[in-house]
């Protein structure tokens, strides 16, 4: 182990890096909420999936992150790929977020 | 129709800027699968040409300098070679062309989504910081008048002729940067990419608060040059990061699957292979 490592893992407070990785983690669950759908941008929320459930017509238009109206034409696909998309992001984020949640080394929190 | 990435890489006997591109030249190519134009006013430099789709030589305009921190203890003050991004339009020669720092670490997939996009400029306006106590305001606004902050550091846009009059904007501001310096009161030393892009998108949004500029897909996730990249692969990094209020220290931070701008030259050169 190199010497700055050595050293700043003496100094590292556990607490302060266990709160550091969960608020990264937090951003890039943010990230992989995003479903890009025509051309738009969309963060699936549960309201996004609320109001699509919602909706009983075969189309919408919805605003999408960069407030551009998005033809949606086909909405049953685009709730099922907004359903896959937030299934697949908050489960990695539980994943990972039980993983550092166990660890008790910094080393463990950042794999080191 | 065409996709590709643009960078631009000037070495300045310290820093090398090339070696950053051919890294990212691979992580473009893996990860997103794209050709990668290379930019640069010291071709001497260049070991390996096969990464790149194109090679174009310019010849080197730049005049400014700026303090390099490798962590918290070092610095250099060193040439900056980086008032060519804004020929961007006429040297691409992509339709659609992403355009990165060579420091940036691509981890994922994201960017594809821009060449999908409807919008024909794309840039990131918010970024996040690995660092949780860093709240520096000058990452939200570029002056005490509110003109809102944008990230020069990747953008994204398709040849049109409203793009080409954003780009000629720009040239036209960094030919007069010291009025505009002045005139938008930035008091700092450096020219900074990110303050003529502000500007430029200030004005194109009628001088008010305006969304012509559109978000970039992913997230921006950055470190100061006060911070240290320790590991590098193709989708992890690991960084030392500045401790608060004890110079000299760090607390460890890792990232998995998530693009990183790594503002510390040195430490990143040292861990990119040749």
């Amino acid at each position: 182990m190199d010497e700055k490592l050595e050293k700043a893992l003496e100094f590292s407070n556990f607490t302060a890096t266990l709160n550091s990785q969960k608020r990264i983690l937090l951003e890039k669950y943010h990230g992989d909420l995003v479903l890009y759908y025509k051309g738009g941008k969309f963060s699936i929320t549960k309201e996004v999936l609320t109001f699509c459930h919602m909706l009983k017509t075969p189309n919408t238009v919805l605003i999408d992150d960069n407030n551009t109206p998005i033809q949606i034409d086909d909405l049953e696909d685009f709730t099922t790929l907004a359903h896959q998309k937030y299934a697949d992001a908050t489960n990695k984020y539980l994943t990972s977020y039980k993983e550092i949640s166990k660890n008790r080394s910094v080393e463990g929190l950042v794999h080191v | 129709m065409s996709n590709g990435v643009l960078c631009f890489a000037h070495n300045n006997g310290k820093i090398n800027y090339i070696k950053q591109a051919i890294e990212l030249a691979k992580r473009v190519r893996k990860h997103l699968n794209l050709p990668t134009t290379l930019v640069t006013s010291t071709i001497d430099d260049l070991y390996n040409v096969d990464v790149f789709d194109q090679v174009i030589e310019i010849k080197d305009n730049n005049e400014n300098y700026k303090r390099y921190y490798n962590g918290t203890l070092h610095h250099q003050n060193l040439a900056f070679k980086n008032n060519d991004r804004v020929n961007s339009y006429d040297l691409s020669p992509y339709t659609t062309t992403l355009v990165l720092d060579t420091d940036y670490v691509i981890c994922n997939d994201s960017f594809k989504h821009a060449f999908d996009s409807l919008h024909d400029f794309q840039i990131y306006k918010d970024g996040v910081d690995l660092c949780q106590w860093r709240q520096y305001k000058e990452f939200k606004y570029i002056n005490d008048t509110g003109i809102p902050f944008y990230w020069a550091t990747c953008f994204c846009f398709t040849k049109t002729q409203e793009t080409k009059i954003f780009f000629g904007l720009l040239q036209h501001l960094v030919s007069n940067w010291k009025h505009y310096e002045q005139v938008y009161n930035l008091g700092s030393k450096n020219f900074r990419n990110d303050h003529v892009f502000s500007i430029a998108i200030h004005m194109m949004n009628g001088f008010t608060d305006g969304n012509w500029a559109k978000s970039l897909p992913g997230k921006m996730f950055y470190t100061l040059d006060r911070d240290i990249i320790k590991t590098i692969n193709d989708t992890s990094l690991t960084f030392l990061v500045e401790k608060e209020k004890y110079t000299g220290e760090y607390i460890l931070a890792s990232t998995d699957e998530c693009n990183v701008h790594v503002m510390n030259k040195f430490s990143l050169g040292e861990l990119i292979d040749d």
